[in-house]
């Protein structure tokens, strides 16, 4: 029975102090004339000019080189928008930042996704090192391997080769491309997973992030392209000549198609999941703003639950999704690099004589 | 009408998608069933077509975020 009387007092007084808070937050909200949405999914999902980390906002410096009203090419730092719109010689037009007088001619400026780009490659840099100087102590080579990270460094490595590499990869021809393909599944697991922590940025939820990682497939597979490759671009064998004329345009477009899908595929999942997190736990605060704080707490368990869940399928997409590219990566790479040993004319030959 | 129109395309690429993907998956289970010791190679097979469906498919959705915020 006591635990009932001091329990309700407590809810009170904690579902008052949740009321005064959010018309707080909304009287700040009306004076800043913001819009009538309690949460603002995109602005969220956004790049920033400051990072979160452990719940501190981190301004980042503002890098610009620009043109000033005399023409003049201008380099300048500032150690935050505040410091850049301080000086005099910038000014923010809806959340863009311009110089008063010129034009900016590229933004250097470090951003959120960019830093968590970085946080990503330098843990998986540290990793990768580490596990490499186990190696050349010996440890993996000519004694089993020792702990648990290098064991996980190990069946990484062996899902890479045994499950992406070897298949789909010709030959002996794998053991060249072998590397870039470990190096693109554990970046992209790395920055995945980096994504994961609550207060983070998921840098592949940038689509410059995954048009990089994606050009990098697209220039590597156009570089490793033998004679069949280019053959069937430009010149489609076993087809009659005006088909050949028609496949032209097709097969060039197919070429620049692959690597986009490939950056669309990546961005858009890794940005789905942070929008629907992002929208599940939104429900809260827009029932409270509908229907009152007790709706919201009714609605938070709810809510809490799925994001749990969503948390667990989104560890399993950051998986997934770096292994996808991975594998298609692969994939192309496989059928560019890959040499007919049969000219198709025989191969049609055969064809034609079971059909019969 | 551009939300309109985005919000009546999101469906469709969900519809489609969600045809693609079930078919593979019905596909997929249908030969496991029939062979189990291929189980393997399949799963990689139904993952690599998954994902050229859902790449299709996030075409489609790129289109109808881009017709929502235009």
């Amino acid at each position: 029975m006591i635990n009932y009387f001091t329990l309700l007092p407590s809810l009170i007084v904690v579902l008052l102090m949740s009321q005064t808070s959010v018309l707080a937050t909304k009287t700040v909200a009306d004076d800043l004339g913001e819009s009538e949405s309690p949460i603002d999914i995109m602005g969220t999902v956004a790049d920033h000019d400051y990072f979160t980390f452990f719940g501190t906002k981190l301004y980042l410096p503002r890098i610009f080189l620009w043109k000033d009203a005399n023409g003049k090419t201008q380099f300048s730092t500032y150690k935050s928008t505040k410091k850049a719109l301080a000086s005099g010689e910038f000014e923010q037009i809806d959340h863009v930042i311009k110089p008063v007088n010129g034009s900016i001619l590229v933004d250097f400026s470090l951003t959120s996704h960019l830093i968590y780009f970085w946080f990503g490659l330098g843990a998986l840099a540290l990793y990768i090192v580490f596990a490499g100087s186990r190696y050349k102590k010996g440890i993996g080579t000519s004694s089993a391997p020792k702990g648990a990270l290098q064991n996980l460094f190990e069946v990484f490595f062996e899902f890479v080769r045994d499950e992406i590499a070897k298949p789909n990869i010709e030959g002996e021809n794998y053991k060249k491309y072998l590397p870039y393909l470990f190096t693109m599944f554990m970046s992209i697991t790395f920055m995945n997973v980096f994504g994961l922590l609550p207060w983070a940025a998921t840098a592949t939820a940038d689509i410059t992030v995954t048009a990089i990682l994606a050009l990098f497939t697209f220039f590597i597979t156009q570089f490793s392209g033998t004679k069949d490759h280019w053959q069937h671009v430009f010149w489609y064998p076993g087809v009659p000549l005006g088909v050949k004329f028609l496949m032209i345009p097709v097969e060039l477009i197919g070429l620049f198609t692959k690597p986009f899908a490939l950056a669309i595929r990546l961005f858009a999942n890794m940005m789905s999941g942070k929008i629907m997190i992002i929208a599940i736990l939104g429900l809260i605060f827009i029932f409270n703003d509908m229907y009152g704080s007790v709706a919201a707490y009714s609605v938070s368990i709810l809510s809490v639950a799925m994001t749990s869940i969503l948390y667990v399928l989104k560890l399993l997409v950051a998986l997934l999704q770096a292994y996808i590219f991975t594998l298609l990566s692969a994939v192309f790479i496989g059928m560019a690099a890959e040499e007919h040993e049969h000219d198709h004319e025989h191969y049609d030959h055969i064809h034609a004589e079971q059909s019969v | 009408m551009g939300l309109l129109a985005a919000g009546i395309g999101a469906g469709i690429v969900a519809v489609g998608a969600g045809i693609g993907i079930g078919m593979i998956g019905k596909g997929a289970t249908e030969s496991i069933a029939r062979q189990p010791d291929a189980a393997n190679e399949i799963r990689g097979a139904m993952i690599l077509t998954a994902a050229f469906i859902e790449g299709v498919a996030l075409f489609g959705a790129i289109i109808c975020i881009i017709l929502a915020l235009g």
